[in-house]
Order: structure tokens, then sequence, then C-alpha cells
């Protein structure tokens, strides 16, 4: 069998019993366990009335005006990057304008280089067609011409060469528009 | 039959001065003051404007809690300005609660009636002011004579509130911190009073000492949960003050 | 409580008048704790219980009813204290 006691400074303690009475000293009661001692309030009182008085004049106001500087700080700091926000948007938005006129202009301009071009391009065509037209119709009458020629040449030598074997073959000369006469409507035939 | 006796109560709680009438509970009450200004001060001394950190983040976790979590919620905004008042408030209690689980010192300073007492009294002191500064001499008419309830009905329910608002009011604001403290510390020492005589005890059944380690498991499962009812018994005489003071503010509700 | 009495009186031997008084005190104390704490405990349980049914029907709601029901516990464990008092004052 053991007892323990509790002592009032808090240390447990093992008492053996001894055999007969301990000679503990046992006090009286005392007061009762749940009335306040003046002392402990007094204590407590004056602890809690010195946080609450430098709590309310000086430390609380100082806290709070530094968690109110940051808060108004992120929130000056969010507003600004709003605005440099919205700042850059605009920009971008100019920019894009300004790249979209600059098309536009360039793209103008290249129509219009292109009608220009187009242009030029169906005039030297037209040109070089006309010239062409031009030659082609000079060399066609110059061949014609080359042709007719020959064809004259053709004739008179045919004329000449017929009239000669006519004449080799009846002994006289026949009359040279007759002959020619023939050879040109032979040759008119001989052409059909 | 088990030898084991338990001493009366008055050598559990009742402490011997250190020196001329300052004991173990008024070394807790001066700590817990001194810890919330340490506390506080050190907070407001960094620089506010970087993110907080450490002493400051924790302060500033007090202080938001206070205010969202216990003005908002029952003063409204009008109740901001009582933030330093309920800040020392919950502070002080719940520094004054925390020695009932830390090692060495095993007290919780409101386990005494002194300190809850004094709160209570300081608290009713304050809303019976707020109220007549608020009000007038209609706080008491409307107290005792509540408008809005049936005329026959009337002297007893002003009687109730006034015996409500008057004397139940701090009576069981302080007996409600002061019993849950001590409810916790006197579990405490049951436990490890337990375990204790369990563990030494001189007996010949060999299986004896090893169940020491069930109320020994009790005891630690028993801190855990007076960790909690410490905060909440600071939380719940915080929130206490507040309604009390909304309601002296606005006697007609 | 008187039947009670009697047979602690009958089984423990008790002499002096005072130890008799110590007795009976000892067993009121235990009977004002456990009655004290019946109502309590029964109310608690409605305040806990309807507050998560609050909670679970409107989440959003949470805050606001998990203030009201700290202050509903707060005022309805104040007298199963008030029977721990009494419990202290007369036992111990």
């Amino acid at each position: 069998m053991s007892r323990f006691i509790l002592h009032i400074d808090g240390a447990v303690v093992l008492v053996p019993q001894t055999s007969g009475d301990a000679e503990t000293v046992v006090e009286d009661k005392g007061p009762s366990p749940i009335a306040p001692e003046i002392k402990e309030l007094a204590w407590g009182a004056g602890a809690f009335i010195v946080l609450f008085a430098l709590m309310r004049i000086w430390l609380f106001p100082r806290l709070k005006k530094g968690m109110d500087a940051r808060y108004g700080k992120i929130r000056g700091d969010h507003e600004s990057a709003d605005a440099t926000r919205a700042a850059a948007n605009a920009e971008v938005a100019e920019y894009e304008a300004e790249i979209a006129t600059v098309k536009a202009q360039a793209a103008a301009r290249i129509e219009a280089a292109r009608g220009v071009l187009e242009a030029e391009r169906t005039a030297a065509l037209a040109e070089v067609n006309g010239r062409i037209a031009i030659r082609r119709t000079e060399s066609n009458a110059a061949s014609e011409a080359a042709r007719a020629a020959a064809a004259e040449h053709v004739q008179a030598a045919v004329a000449d060469v017929s009239s000669r074997a006519a004449e080799l073959a009846t002994g006289h000369k026949p009359q040279a528009a007759a002959v020619s006469g023939i050879v040109a409507s032979l040759m008119a035939g001989g052409h059909k | 039959m088990l030898g084991l006796k338990f001493p009366p109560i008055n050598e559990l709680i009742r402490w011997r001065d250190i020196f001329t009438n300052f004991n173990k509970v008024g070394v807790i009450a001066v700590a817990a003051a001194l810890i919330g200004i340490a506390v506080f001060l050190i907070a407001g001394s960094r620089d506010p404007l970087k993110a907080p950190t450490g002493v400051r983040n924790l302060a500033e976790t007090g202080v938001n809690f206070i205010e969202n979590d216990i003005v908002m919620q029952t003063m409204g905004k009008d109740g901001l300005r009582w933030t330093p008042f309920l800040l020392s408030l919950f502070v002080f209690i719940y520094l004054c609660n925390l020695p009932g689980i830390l090692p060495v010192l095993q007290m919780p300073a409101t386990a005494r009636m002194a300190i809850p007492l004094f709160l209570a009294l300081f608290v009713w002191v304050i809303y019976n002011a707020v109220g007549i500064r608020h009000n007038g001499i209609k706080y008491f008419t409307l107290m005792v004579w509540p408008p809005g309830v049936p005329v026959a009905m009337r002297p007893l329910v002003g009687l109730i509130e006034f015996l409500s608002n008057i004397i139940l009011r701090p009576f069981s604001l302080a007996v409600r911190l002061f019993a849950n403290m001590l409810a916790g510390h006197m579990l405490l020492i049951t436990f490890a009073f337990l375990t204790n005589a369990l563990f030494f005890a001189e007996t010949k059944q060999f299986a004896l000492k090893p169940m020491s380690i069930l109320p020994f498991f009790m005891l630690v499962f028993l801190t855990a949960f007076e960790v909690l009812v410490g905060f909440l018994q600071a939380y719940i005489f915080t929130i206490l003050t507040a309604v009390f003071i909304n309601a002296a503010q606005h006697p007609e509700h | 409580m008187e039947a009670i009495v009697r047979l602690i009186a009958a089984t423990a031997p008790v002499q002096t008048p005072d130890e008799i008084k110590a007795a009976n005190a000892a067993i009121g104390a235990g009977f004002a704790y456990g009655l004290a704490a019946i109502g309590p405990g029964i109310g608690i349980g409605f305040v806990v219980g309807k507050a998560i049914e609050a909670m679970a029907r409107q989440p959003e709601a949470a805050g606001m009813v998990r203030t009201t029901m700290f202050l509903g516990i707060a005022f309805t464990e104040a007298l199963a204290l008030i029977g721990f008092v009494v419990f202290i004052l007369l036992g111990l």
C-alpha cells in the first residue's frame, strides 16, 4: 500500500504508508476551493489592466495602422497594376489599329500598282500585237509580191520555153501573145 | 481495496506564496500579460509593408480572428472599435488557460475563481456603462419594462431580464470559464494520479503495472482535449462579451 | 436517497456524526453533479445536432451557424458547470 500526496508546490511524491499514523501535519481544510483569493484577484486584475491599457493606447493602433497601410498598399498596387494593364491594353489596341491602317494603305497601294501594271502590260501587249500585226501584213504583202513576181518570171520562162519548143517543133515562131495567153490560162488552171 | 487516496482539493489548486502575496497564479497572470505585450510589441516593430511572418503573422492572425469571427459575427461593423478590448481579453484568457497543459506549469490560472471573477466583473461594468451611455436611463426602463411583451407578462419578463442582466450574466460568465478549466485540471490530475498509482503500486498482481498505460493514454488524450477547451473557453468568453456589449447598445432587441 | 444512505451506513463502519455528515455530503455531491449533467447533455446534443443539420443544408451559412452554436453551447453548458461547482462545494 502506498499513498500519493500532491504537495502544494506541485510535485507528486510517493509516500510509503508507515504503520500507524503518519506524522504529516494535517492542516485544516482552508478556505473554500471556489472562493476567489484577494491576492490572485489583485495580480490578475493588475496584469489584465496593464495589458488592456497598453493594447488600447499603443500596441493595437500601431499594429492596425501597419496592417491598414499594407492593405492599402496592396490595394494601391492592385489598382496601379490594373491601370498599367489597361494602359498596355490600350497601347496594344492602338498599335493594332495602326497596323490595320498601314495594312489598308499598303493594300490600296498594291492595288493601285497592280492596276497601273496591268494597264501598262495591256498597253505594251497591244503595242507589241499591233507591231506584230503590221509586220505580219508587211511580210505577207512582200511574200505575195515576191510570189507574184516569181509567177511572172515562171510564166515568162514557160512561155519562152514553150514558144521555143513550138518553134522547134513547127519551124516557125508562134505568136508571143498567144503563147503567153495559153501559158497563163494553163498555169491558172494548174493552180486549181 | 485500492490504496489510492485522493488529496484534498485545496492541496491541488492552492499554491504557496513565492514571496509575499505572489503565488503561481499571479506568476501565470503576469506572464500572460507580459507575453501578450511582448508579442504585440515585437509584431508592431516589424516592417508592416512586408508580408507578415513569424510573430507579426501570429499577432495579425489574432487580430483578424477577433475582427472576422467575433466582432463581425456579433456586433457588425460598428463594433470594430471594441477590437482592442476583445483582443486583450482573448489573449489574456488564452494565455492563462494554456499553462494547464504546459508540462512544467501544469496549472491554468483561470482554474482559480479570482481571474474569471475579475474579468466577468470588468465585462459587467463595461457593458452596463455602454448601455447607460447609449440609452441613458432608458437602459434600465427597457430592461425592467420590456416593450413588445404582453403587459400582463411584463413584470415577470422584466424581473427575469433584470436578474439575467445584472446577476446571472456575470455569474455564469465567470463560473463557465472557471468551472471548465477547473474540471479539465481535475480530470488531468485524476488520470495522472491513476497512472502514477498503478505504475508504482506495490502489488503481487504483476499484470497491474502494465495496466498503467491505459490511464496514461487517457491522460494524453485529455491533454489534447484541454488544448481545445482552453482555446474554446477563451473564444466563448470573448464572444459572449461581444454579445453582451451589443445587447446593451441595442436593448430593444 | 434514504435507502442508499442507510445502505452505506449499514455497510461502512461509520461512527461519528461528522463522518455521517461527510458521507451524506459525498452522496449528495455525486447526485448533484450527475443530475446537473443530464439536462445540459441532452441540450448540447440538440444544439450541435441541429447546427450540423443546418450546416449540411446550407454550407454557405456555416460560419454564422457555428458562432451561434458556440453561443448556444455556452449557455446550455453553464447549468452543468454550476452543478460541477456545487459538487466541489459539497463533496471535496
